[in-house]
C-alpha cells in the first residue's frame, strides 16, 4: 500500500496505544479465540504453547495486581512475532475448502 | 479359329476376406518395464470399464528396527493424511466424489497402496494416489489423532485368534526382522511420532524398491507418469537384515476351549527351486476345505487326525514364502482336553509323506489343486494386480499363468518327499494359544 513508511509509523502507534505490550503479551496472545483460533491452537508445537501460557499467566499477575513492567521489559513493535498466523493461515484454508466441497 | 485373350480375365478371388467388425480391441499383453532407477512398470490393458493402479513398495514390518516397531502399522493406517498436494479432506472427497476407492494392504515384507476407478477418472485418482506414496507431510497432530486407531485396528484383528498365534509364530521362528509384529506393540501404542513415519519412509519408499502396476490402463501412460513423478527418491534405501531363523517357542495360555497351534520348520524362499515343491506338499497333506462347509475328507491330515481322536478338530498345511526364507508346517485347531493327539497325528501324516508313502496320484491330485487355486487367485483384477506386484517388485519378471502351471507340474514325487524330508529334520518352531493344560511342548513332540 501507498506511502509505505507512513502506514508503518501509524500501526506503530497503534500497537502502543492498545497497551497490551505493556503487561508483556504478544498480537497472537490476545485474539479472541473463536472457533479456527481454537483449532489452530491445538496444532501449536509445545514450547510456543507453553511460552504462550506463560506470558498470559504473567500478564493476569500484572493485571490482579493493577501493574506494569518496567519500560525495558515491554514488548517491541518489531520484536512482536506472529506465532499463530501460520497455523491459523492453514485451518482458515482447511474451513474454506470443506464449505466450498459441501456447497457443490 | 478362335482368339483367345492372352490374359485370362482374372478370377474375383472368392470371399475376399471380409473385415470382421471388432467389437473390442483385443487385450493386449502384459508389457514389463524396469526404468534405469530401479523402479519397475508393468501395466495389462485388458481394456475393462474399471481400472486398477497399484504402487508396491518393499517397506513391510520386516524393515523396521526395535525402535520403530509399529511404524509400518501405524503408516498403513497413515494412507489419508494430507500430504504436499492435497489435504486430507480433499483425498478423501475426491476420491469419492468419482466413486474410486484407495486401500492400503501391507505384509512383512511389502505395503501396497491400490486405487480402483471407472477408466476415465483414472488422471484424478492417479494424482492421489502419487501424493499418499511420495508427498506424505504426516502433520504432527494429524499422526496423533490417529494414534488411537491403531487400538482398534488391533482389537478388530485379534478377534481372530489366529492372527495372535501367527504373530507369535513368527515372534518364535526368526530373530530379526521377519519377527518383528505386523501389529503395533501395545507399548508403542500412541509413541509413534511423525519424525519415524517420515524417517521410515524415506528410507524405504524408494524408486529402487517400488514398483507401478497398472490393469486397464495404457503402458505409456504409467510410464510418463512414473519419470515425472516416482523419480523423487532415488536410491536403494536402507537394505533390511537377512532374516535369521532360530526356532523357538511361544504359548499363550488364555480361557479358549480351543487351542490353535501353529508348528513349522524353515521353508523355501520366494522364487527357489524348493518353494513349488513345498507348496505341492502343502496341498498334498490339505491345504483348507475345497467345498465351502465341507469335513475336508480329501485332506491327508483329516484323515490322519480322525484316527486319533472324534472330538472336532480343523487342521491344514501352513506354507508362506518370504523373499529369505519361509516356514512350512502345520495349523491345527482342536479342543483343549486333545490337542496333544491332534497335534501329533498332524505330524506323523507329515513324517509319512518323508518316508515316501504318497502314491503319484496323490502328488497329481494336489497338483491339481494348486494350479486350481492359483489360477483362481488370479482371476479377479485384484488378485491378478497383488500377483504381478508382488513378482515385478521381487524379480521385475512376470511368469505368465500357463508358465506357472507348467512350474507347477514339474515338480516331482521326490521333490515333494525332499520337502517334507526338510521339515521333519529341521529345526521346529511352535507357537500356541488357548487352554495350554494339555498341548505338548516342542521337545515332546
Amino acid at each position: 500500500s501507498g506511502g509505505g513508511r507512513l502506514l508503518e509509523s501509524i500501526r506503530k502507534w497503534y500497537y502502543n496505544a492498545a497497551g497490551f505490550n505493556k503487561l508483556g503479551l504478544m498480537r497472537d496472545d490476545v485474539l479472541y479465540e473463536d472457533d479456527d483460533v481454537k483449532e489452530a491452537l491445538k496444532r501449536l508445537p509445545e514450547p510456543l504453547y507453553n511460552e504462550r501460557i506463560f506470558r498470559m499467566k504473567r500478564a493476569l499477575d500484572l493485571s490482579l495486581k493493577h501493574q506494569i513492567l518496567p519500560k525495558e521489559q515491554w514488548v517491541k513493535y518489531e520484536e512482536d512475532k506472529r506465532y499463530l498466523e501460520p497455523y491459523l493461515k492453514e485451518v482458515v484454508r482447511e474451513r474454506l475448502e470443506r464449505e466450498a466441497w459441501n456447497k457443490k | 479359329k478362335r482368339l483367345y485373350s492372352l490374359k485370362v480375365a482374372p478370377k474375383v478371388a472368392a470371399s475376399a476376406k471380409v473385415e470382421r467388425v471388432k467389437l473390442s480391441p483385443e487385450a493386449q499383453d502384459l508389457e514389463i518395464t524396469k526404468l534405469p532407477n530401479g523402479l519397475v512398470i508393468a501395466s495389462l490393458e485388458n481394456f475393462s470399464p474399471a481400472s486398477r493402479i497399484g504402487v508396491f513398495i518393499k517397506a513391510g514390518s520386516r524393515y523396521e528396527t526395535t525402535s520403530n516397531l509399529g511404524t509400518a502399522h501405524l503408516l498403513r493406517l497413515a494412507s489419508n493424511l494430507t500430504t504436499k498436494g492435497a489435504s486430507s479432506f480433499k483425498i478423501t472427497r475426491g476420491i469419492e466424489a468419482v466413486g474410486g476407492s484407495l486401500s492400503v494392504y501391507s505384509t512383512r515384507e511389502k505395503m501396497t497402496y491400490s486405487v480402483e476407478c471407472l477408466r476415465d477418472y483414472v488422471d484424478t485418482v492417479m494424482e492421489y494416489l502419487l501424493n499418499v506414496t511420495t508427498a506424505p507431510e504426516f502433520r504432527p497432530w494429524e499422526v496423533t489423532d490417529l494414534q488411537p486407531q491403531l487400538k482398534v485396528d488391533k482389537a478388530i484383528a485379534f478377534q481372530n485368534p489366529q492372527v495372535g498365534v501367527l504373530e507369535n509364530l513368527h515372534a518364535a521362528a526368526y530373530k530379526n526382522a521377519l519377527s518383528n509384529p505386523l501389529y503395533c506393540p501395545d507399548y508403542k501404542i500412541g509413541k509413534i511420532t511423525s519424525e519415524q513415519l517420515h524417517h521410515f519412509v524415506q528410507n524405504n519408499f524408494t524408486s529402487a524398491r517400488m514398483a507401478l502396476v497398472g490393469i486397464g490402463v495404457k503402458h505409456s501412460d504409467l510410464k510418463q507418469v512414473a519419470e515425472q513423478f516416482l523419480n523423487i527418491r532415488s536410491g536403494a534405501g536402507s537394505s533390511g537384515a537377512k532374516a535369521i531363523y532360530r526356532g523357538g517357542e511361544i504359548r499363550e495360555q488364555n480361557a479358549d476351549s480351543l487351542v490353535h497351534a501353529a508348528i513349522v520348520a524353515e521353508g523355501a524362499a520366494v522364487g527357489s527351486a524348493e518353494a513349488n515343491a513345498f507348496s505341492v506338499l502343502q496341498h498334498v497333506l490339505g491345504a483348507g476345505p475345497l467345498i465351502k462347509r465341507g469335513s475336508n475328507v480329501t485332506s491327508k491330515l483329516s484323515q490322519g487326525i480322525a484316527k486319533a481322536t472324534t472330538q472336532p478338530f480343523d487342521a491344514s498345511a501352513f506354507n508362506v514364502n518370504y523373499s529369505d526364507s519361509g516356514l512350512f508346517g502345520v495349523y491345527t485347531i482342536s479342543q483343549a482336553p486333545n490337542a496333544a493327539e491332534v497335534i501329533k497325528a498332524a505330524l506323523n501324516q507329515i513324517k509319512a509323506v518323508a518316508q515316501g508313502t504318497i502314491t503319484d496320484a496323490d502328488v497329481t491330485k494336489a497338483k491339481n489343486q494348486l494350479k486350481a487355486t492359483y489360477l483362481m487367485s488370479v482371476e479377479t483384477a485384484e488378485g491378478l494386480l497383488n500377483e504381478i506386484g508382488s513378482e515385478s517388485l521381487v524379480s521385475g519378471t512376470h511368469t505368465s499363468p500357463s508358465d506357472v502351471a507348467q512350474k507347477i507340474d514339474s515338480v516331482a514325487t521326490i521333490d515333494v518327499v525332499n520337502a517334507a524330508k526338510k521339515f521333519v529334520s529341521g529345526k521346529k518352531s511352535m507357537a500356541a494359544s488357548g487352554d495350554l493344560g494339555n498341548t505338548p511342548f516342542l521337545d515332546e513332540l
